[in-house]
């Protein structure tokens, strides 16, 4: 399990508890079940899996809009 | 200079026609690049070649608003203000319906309310499929009646603010318009023409009515009188009497309860047992009750363990876990584990 941290530049933090395995179209959905759907930077691809792109637990900040 | 109004046009509603599209996006749309390559100097009669290209309608999408070619050439239109006959025409088409909402959007803006009303009804009866760009980018499936209506009765489409229009029973009143025709009104008046002369079809579609009422009251008193049964007997003794129920009672409802049960006793021994077969089940409630159980040893083994003290205890227990990994101590790790299971993902590796 990893904490993926998502930062919308505008003050808004979210820390989103998954599996390194699912897929960005599942991190979009509990994402989106925090804080509503967004447009996000770089766009990721929606069936490549958290692990594929390399991201860790904690690691750095997905930006989102 | 491209930005600004013809000097000639006329101003709308007292204000310069392109103020209808609020300040925001209409910065976004001269900012924008189809507004600035396709859109500059266009005259009426290669708005409509522009129009023509159209595939998807929308307000904006994507984080940073952007508008879609419909915005823009709608825009457009507002610059330019094409003369009402050739508004009239986008919407008579019927070739190119991208067209005719084109120019039904901007009749809606534009126009009187008798206008709207009169030109845009027809348009009712269209039925042609639009693609249409939602704000997350999107898209979605809508028709030619529904934008329509979307345009009569709501204040608001593709991000646009619309003016607002009389209501059609204040125009009636006032005369200007006639009370509406539908054009399915004709196919009601024959079917209460049918329906006066069919008696007899009549009194089949109630027979069939009652037929589904008593079956339906049936299995209420049926899932009654299972719940009863499992509540104060042991699993053995249920399943004889399930058996006996199932010559007493028809085929159809037994399966149906036979299901549901299984579907609850399924759950409860889950709930007990930590071993693989929770794995095996994973996606939802849902699933379990409408599959068909298997007559697994494993499962009857489950049968086996439970007695009637814990029972009381797993109904309150099935009450607080969840069959998808989301009983887990740390609550925040439950509660995100709840989330996946709506969402449809499988619990969290810990």
């Amino acid at each position: 399990m990893i904490e993926v941290v998502l930062n919308d530049r505008l003050g808004k933090k979210v820390r989103v508890k998954c599996n390194d395995d699912d897929t960005m179209g599942d991190l979009k959905k509990l994402v989106a079940a925090q804080t509503g759907t967004r447009e996000w930077y770089p766009i990721y691809k929606d069936h490549i899996t958290l692990k594929d792109y390399e991201i860790h637990d904690g690691m750095g900040q997905l930006y989102y809009n | 200079m491209a930005n600004r109004t013809d000097p000639a046009a006329k101003s709308i509603r007292g204000t310069n026609p392109q103020n209808l599209v609020e300040k925001i996006l209409r910065s976004k749309i001269y900012q924008n690049t189809y507004w600035k390559e396709q859109c500059f100097g266009l005259t009426a009669e290669t708005l409509v070649d522009k129009a023509m290209e159209l595939d998807h309608l929308g307000g904006t999408y994507g984080g940073n608003r952007k508008p879609t070619p419909f915005m823009c050439l709608v825009m457009k239109m507002l610059q330019i203000q094409p003369e009402k006959e050739i508004v009239i025409e986008f919407i008579k088409n019927e070739d190119y319906k991208y067209v005719r909402v084109l120019g039904a959007f901007y009749l809606r803006l534009t126009g009187t309310d008798v206008d709207v009303y009169r030109y845009l009804e027809p348009l009712y009866n269209d039925y042609r499929k639009l693609r249409r760009k939602l704000a997350d980018g999107q898209f979605t499936l809508t028709h030619v009646d529904e934008v329509i209506d979307e345009l009569l009765t709501k204040d608001y489409s593709c991000d646009i603010a619309l003016p607002r229009v009389k209501r059609r029973w204040n125009l009636e009143s006032l005369g200007s318009l006639e009370p509406r025709r539908s054009a399915l009104e004709e196919d009601f008046e024959e079917e209460e023409e049918k329906e006066d002369n069919d008696q007899p079809a009549d009194e089949l579609e109630d027979r069939a009515y009652e037929k589904d009422y008593y079956r339906g009251r049936d299995r209420d008193r049926d899932r009654d009188r299972d719940r009863d049964r499992e509540r104060d007997r042991d699993r053995y003794r249920l399943r004889e009497e399930k058996d006996y129920g199932r010559e007493r009672e028809g085929r159809e409802r037994d399966r149906r309860d036979r299901d549901r049960d299984r579907g609850r006793r399924r759950s409860r021994s889950r709930s007990r047992s930590r071993s693989k077969d929770r794995k095996d089940y994973d996606g939802g409630d849902y699933r379990k009750r409408h599959a068909r159980s298997s007559a697994s040893p494993r499962r009857h083994g489950d049968g086996h363990e439970d007695d009637e003290p814990k029972k009381k205890k797993e109904k309150k227990e099935k009450k607080e876990k969840k069959d998808d990994g989301t009983d887990h101590p740390d609550p925040e790790i439950a509660e995100a584990n709840k989330l996946r299971a709506a969402l449809g993902l499988k619990p969290l590796k810990v």
